[in-house]
């Protein structure tokens, strides 16, 4: 059987390479810094939570209102005395839960969307094209504000449009995925292996192709989560005072922001930037360094 | 020929439907075939000759709504599943309306036809029939290693339910395959491994599960020609010792000389001559089919330094194009093309289409020239 063994021209081609280490400096810290946000993130949820917190997030100081940085409160206080870095802590509870269940609506639902479109094609792609477009129509703030007003300033309904009319844009870009990957011959060598449809939808073609892209699409939505959250507690409609959220701690220390008290609303609002920031960066670099390679 | 074949084929007709020009391109158009155990049966024909569709009909994996699949493809599984016809009950889902022995119109229950190819079929693909393909590389899914690929099929259809023993017998049949390092290539993805190697993987998971039948459509193309030759030593080699049955599917003449028992030459559809390997494929033997001459002819020779029947330095070539499947000429479809055609023949040439008639036992022709030596076979 010697002379069936391969010949040195039969060899691989190339090694492995780890796609983290073949990846440009911009992305890594890119991924890095969102990776950092989004640590910071569940630890201080985790720590607010818990109750470990640097002071009480409702405790008034009625001697010291608007006081600067220093003096046992690390980022001052507020217009009632309270500490902003507990507040801000605490903040994290008004978008974190709701968000989640936001990402997790609009991926199930783009994701069955998605692959229903993408699969089946002609008349199912056809009602997800319209879908996508009926709610790209529709400004999102405005939706959110006409459920407000029909159902109650809650921010799981509020989410919940969030999650749905996120839907459709994970939907396209799934189904445009699965377009592209029916041409492949893998996905029918998966028929001919006698594998059933939905193991080679779920496993072969969403978990294994399209995982990355749920990935990035779930950072986005957190980011695009905590983005809708604080506009519309900045706006009033959202998380009501005295629960504290970035987007009220930001309103109410507006007020005071032209007598030259900048920290308490510049805290949160440095917050909102730096972790709405993280997460677009963090999708960004994975879908560089996840998606880019896999095209080709 | 005694002991039953274990894949036949009756009178296969694969239509497909264009809307654009609202007609149907007759890609398998009463084709018979049979396999015996342990026997290679090569099909060969130029692109568009129904070939691959053939093939692909028996899997039920004719994408593109195809119009209508009518005819019998009766296999008989290894695993006492006994002898059944994996078209049965399709009809019951397909209105067909026929003028002057041609059909005409196709009203079809195309959820409900899938749903039945789809169980009719389960616990056949993979398991009983497997099938390998042209271009290896892109039929691995680049995402999953090599490795856990094979385990997958080693799981679906052994009793293997064990990780760790699906991964020593993967590597078992990487090795009996002859792939290079075997435990090194089992880690890797699909990207890392040339497309020779790609191909050993996919023969390795074919025939992970042990199947009855191995379709093998057009294993060597998308190959470097050193590849290819290796490729083909493998699979003779697989043949001699695990002797699985083969439908080797090709346009390479040489690939079906090396492998094949029997050879089926295809053409617009239809077989054209059908018989054992040594018959059909040498060359000068008569009788012979005026389009297995032409193929014949049209091939390079080492021997004679690439110029057996060269004229004027070149090779001869099969005039004309290939027949439209959406216009099939009344008479022989090879007519236009063929160079045997004699004034005696002529008018029944362009008239009446050719039965396949035996010339010896076992070997068939589709012509009129031999239409006086047919016998009852």
């Amino acid at each position: 059987m010697r002379r069936y063994r391969q010949a040195a021209g039969e060899v691989a081609e190339r090694p492995e390479r780890s796609r983290w280490r073949a990846a440009k400096l911009a992305d890594q810290l890119a991924v890095g810094y969102g990776l950092l946000v989004v640590g910071t993130v569940v630890i201080s949820y985790a720590s607010g939570a818990a109750g470990w917190l640097p002071d009480d997030p409702a405790r008034m100081d009625m001697a010291r209102l608007n006081a600067p940085p220093g003096g046992g409160h690390a980022l001052g206080t507020d217009f009632l005395g309270r500490d902003i870095l507990s507040r801000l802590i605490v903040g994290i509870q008004a978008y974190f839960l709701p968000g989640l269940l936001a990402v997790a609506i609009s991926l199930v639902l783009g994701a069955t969307l998605g692959v229903t479109a993408g699969y089946r094609g002609g008349r199912a792609e056809a009602l997800v094209t319209y879908l996508s477009n009926l709610v790209d129509a529709v400004p999102r703030l405005v939706l959110i504000l006409l459920v407000i007003a029909a159902f109650r300033a809650d921010i799981y309904y509020v989410m919940l449009v969030v999650g749905i009319t996120g839907a459709p844009a994970v939907a396209s870009i799934i189904a445009g995925k699965i377009q592209f990957l029916r041409t492949k011959n893998f996905i029918e060598a998966a028929h001919v292996l006698g594998l059933p449809t939905r193991v080679i939808v779920a496993k072969h073609i969403l978990w294994y192709n399209c995982a990355p892209l749920l990935i990035i699409q779930a950072t986005l939505g957190m980011g695009e989560a905590l983005l809708v959250e604080t506009s519309l507690s900045y706006l009033g409609f959202g998380v009501q005072e005295p629960t504290p959220s970035w987007g009220n701690m930001v309103q109410a220390g507006a007020n005071y922001f032209f007598h030259g008290k900048f920290w308490p609303s510049t805290a949160p609002a440095l917050a909102i930037l730096g972790t709405i920031l993280g997460f677009h960066l963090l999708g960004d670099g994975l879908n560089k360094i996840l998606e880019t390679k896999s095209a080709s | 020929m005694t002991r039953p074949p274990v894949l036949e084929i009756r009178d296969l007709r694969t239509y497909f439907y264009s809307r654009a020009k609202a007609a149907f391109s007759r890609s398998v158009d009463g084709v018979s075939l049979a396999v015996a155990p342990g026997e290679t049966l090569g099909v060969v024909g130029e692109s568009g000759s129904g070939k691959s569709v053939t093939a692909l009909s028996i899997l039920g994996l004719v994408g593109g709504s195809p119009g209508v699949i009518t005819g019998a493809i009766e296999f008989a599984g290894g695993n006492g599943h006994g002898r059944r016809n994996l078209l049965a009950d399709l009809e019951r889902y397909v209105r067909v309306s026929e003028r002057d022995g041609r059909i005409v119109a196709v009203r079809k229950n195309e959820a409900g036809w899938r749903a039945r190819v789809e169980r009719s079929l389960t616990g056949v693909r993979g398991k009983e029939i497997a099938m390998i393909f042209q271009n290896p590389k892109s039929s691995l899914n680049p995402f999953v290693t090599v490795g856990q690929q094979i385990s997958e099929a080693i799981r679906l259809h052994t009793g293997v339910t064990n990780a760790s023993e699906a991964r020593e017998r993967a590597i078992g049949w990487l090795e009996r395959v002859h792939m290079d390092s075997p435990r090194l290539r089992f880690d890797q993805y699909p990207d890392g491994l040339s497309g020779g190697m790609c191909q050993r993987a996919m023969i390795a998971m074919a025939l992970a599960s042990r199947p009855s039948l191995l379709i093998a459509d057009e294993p060597t193309t998308g190959l470097d020609a050193t590849i290819q030759s290796r490729i083909v030593a493998l699979l003779a080699e697989l043949q001699s010792e695990v002797g699985v049955t083969t439908l080797l599917i090709t346009h390479d003449i040489r690939v079906v000389s090396r492998l094949a028992d029997t050879v089926a030459v295809m053409y617009g559809g239809t077989v054209m001559e059908h018989g054992p390997a040594r018959d059909v494929l040498a060359t000068g033997l008569e009788p012979k089919h005026p389009y297995t001459a032409a193929l014949l002819a049209s091939l390079p020779s080492a021997q004679n330094n690439g110029r057996r029947h060269a004229v004027d330095g070149r090779l001869p070539v099969i005039r004309g194009e290939a027949v439209d499947t959406m216009d099939v000429p009344r008479g022989c479809r090879f007519y236009a093309r063929c160079d045997r055609v004699t004034d005696a023949i002529r008018e029944r040439c362009q008239a009446q289409e050719p039965v396949l008639g035996a010339v010896a036992a076992g070997h068939r022709i589709r012509c009129h020239l031999h239409a006086g030596e047919t016998r009852p076979d």
